[in-house]
């Protein structure tokens, strides 16, 4: 069974008297739906980098199938708040980038390409140029991009962090389509406690200074999306609005202000 | 042509992209009032005005300024029968090919060593204080040298072009690569790039706005040079023409000659800017 661990991880950055986080552990089993959440500062963006192999931790470990995360690799695929695709090249190409990497014949590629492109009901846009995208296309974009890579593991950064709230609600579910489609375990930061609720099998609640676990979360409303209930009646449920109150709570907890 | 503008960072791309533009004065093309484009125009025509006039006038000698008109007739004359053993279209193809000859140059050398300077800190140990010492430096002074070493024939004015467009090329191609977003390199990491595949995929192309700047103000760089280099030992040139003009004190050559310098120069910016909006139509809208 796949695993990415997080293992007691500190992260301490040069010229910082503080660490930014400290012995925070997170574990993500293929088919988990990670979501981290706190309040600025609470080094959640640095913990997915770490996963990612971009930072090196300070202290304890970091491991993918129990081997060490020394660099970025392709079975975990990064999705950043701006969506970093490549503007020379079409749409298509962006999504078909791993795999031209790999040295995958073109004709293949394309294939590939458009049918993940399907999955994120981007169709016909293969051709466009990326600055004709919408910010939510050009996101569809970058998931699919991620996905070509044929990860074990999805890291997404605040991928709806940019969006306008109509299509940062429709996103959500196309999160959720993609991640029961392809049965990866995603890790996720966001900063919506919503978006949280409605993704998460489990919700990883962090605070600063140093950045640590207050609370975890096993919300059930993703589980719940995946065996056919439509997402509104989801949040339309008592129990959905109970399970806000108290994640809000968590997150705001100590605060001073 | 000012060379602070390839040593920043090229945060704003579409302000780069169009150098005449200064941040100040918005591009809207809504703007009340006259356009600039008019106000040129008109500047153009007065100063045409004042030399039609003070040469009609006579306020100054023909040997010092002839009329416009006598330079309109010399351009005729020149581009048909030619002057110094060769016409104005054999003057202008010898410097162009020069000038194109050097470019070549210039590319091949100036955007590994750019690269370079932007990947590695050891490539802008080595590069960037040569760089620095060539950039100030006027052609004029290295000529003598490049004169001595290479023989005053071909290769030599090659030569001295080439080392006035190679400093603006590199250093473009470096700031180009330092401007390149930390996240679009990670993500290709991400997606399995080897560190080769970086600079092939993600680097070069996110860098190439800026080179193709390089490029335009390197051409600048280079016409400007040519005159120095057509000086000694050159048969055909457009600067050699203006020399050979200048001795024989045949005002009119001389100035016909500056103007048609000028008008390839304007029509080389204008190529350029036209290959930038195909080659990287993207530069400006991300």
């Amino acid at each position: 069974m796949p695993h990415l661990v997080l293992d007691k991880v500190s992260i301490h950055y040069d010229g910082q008297a503080a660490p930014a986080v400290e012995r925070v552990s997170i574990d993500v089993a293929k088919g988990d739906f990670v979501v981290l959440v706190g309040r600025s500062g609470c080094g959640k963006t640095s913990l997915l980098n770490v996963a990612a192999g971009l930072v090196v931790p300070a202290r304890g470990h970091a491991t993918i199938n129990g081997r060490p995360i020394t660099a970025p690799g392709s079975d975990r695929a990064v999705v950043f708040q701006n969506d970093a695709l490549f503007p020379w090249l079409s749409a298509r190409e962006n999504v078909a980038f791993a795999l031209r990497l790999r040295g995958v014949r073109p004709a293949e590629r394309a294939r590939r390409a458009d049918a993940l492109l399907a999955l994120v009901k981007l169709t016909d846009a293969g051709d466009k140029r990326i600055w004709e995208l919408s910010g939510g296309m050009r996101q569809r974009v970058g998931l699919a991009r991620a996905l070509a890579a044929e990860p074990e593991f999805q890291l997404l950064d605040e991928p709806l962090g940019a969006l306008d709230a109509l299509t940062r609600e429709r996103m959500q579910t196309t999160l959720l389509d993609l991640w029961t489609a392809s049965d990866v375990g995603v890790l996720m930061v966001t900063h919506g406690i919503e978006e949280a609720l409605v993704l998460a099998t489990r919700i990883v609640v962090l605070a600063p200074g140093p950045g640590r676990v207050v609370q975890t979360f096993e919300p059930g409303f993703s589980r719940r999306y995946a065996s056919g209930e439509a997402i509104r009646t989801i949040k339309a449920d008592p129990a959905f609005a109970a399970a806000r109150g108290e994640l809000t709570d968590a997150i705001f907890e100590g605060e001073v202000a | 042509m000012t060379i602070s503008s390839y040593t920043e960072r090229p945060g704003h791309r579409n302000e780069e992209a169009d150098g005449l533009s200064v941040p100040w004065s918005r591009p809207s093309p809504k703007r009340k009032g006259v356009s600039a484009r008019a106000v040129s125009a008109v500047t153009i025509l007065v100063v045409l005005a004042i030399w039609a006039l003070s040469a009609r006038l006579q306020l100054v000698s023909p040997v010092f300024l002839p009329s416009p008109l006598a330079v309109w007739n010399k351009f005729i004359v020149v581009a048909r029968d030619g002057f110094v053993d060769a016409t104005l279209l054999q003057h202008a193809v010898a410097s162009l090919a020069r000038v194109f000859a050097a470019l070549v140059a210039a590319i091949l050398i100036g955007v590994p060593v750019g690269l370079a300077i932007g990947i590695s800190s050891v490539g802008r140990g080595i590069f960037d204080p040569l760089l620095e010492f060539l950039r100030p430096i006027p052609p004029l002074a290295y000529l003598p040298l490049v004169i001595i070493w290479f023989g005053i024939g071909e290769p030599s004015k090659i030569l001295v072009i080439a080392i006035a467009m190679l400093a603006p090329v590199a250093l473009s191609t470096a700031s180009g690569v330092r401007g390149v977003s930390q996240e679009r390199i990670n993500a290709a990491r991400s997606l399995g790039a080897t560190r080769a595949q970086v600079v092939r995929h993600v680097i070069v192309p996110s860098a190439l706005p800026s080179i193709l700047t390089g490029l335009r103000i390197a051409l600048g760089a280079g016409w400007s040079t040519l005159v120095a280099a057509e000086l000694v030992a050159a048969t055909r040139g457009l600067g050699f023409m203006i020399q050979s003009a200048a001795q024989f004190l045949v005002t009119d050559v001389v100035v016909m000659g500056i103007l048609v310098i000028a008008a390839i120069a304007f029509v080389l910016e204008f190529a350029i800017r036209r290959i930038e909006r195909v080659l990287v139509p993207w530069a400006g809208r991300e």
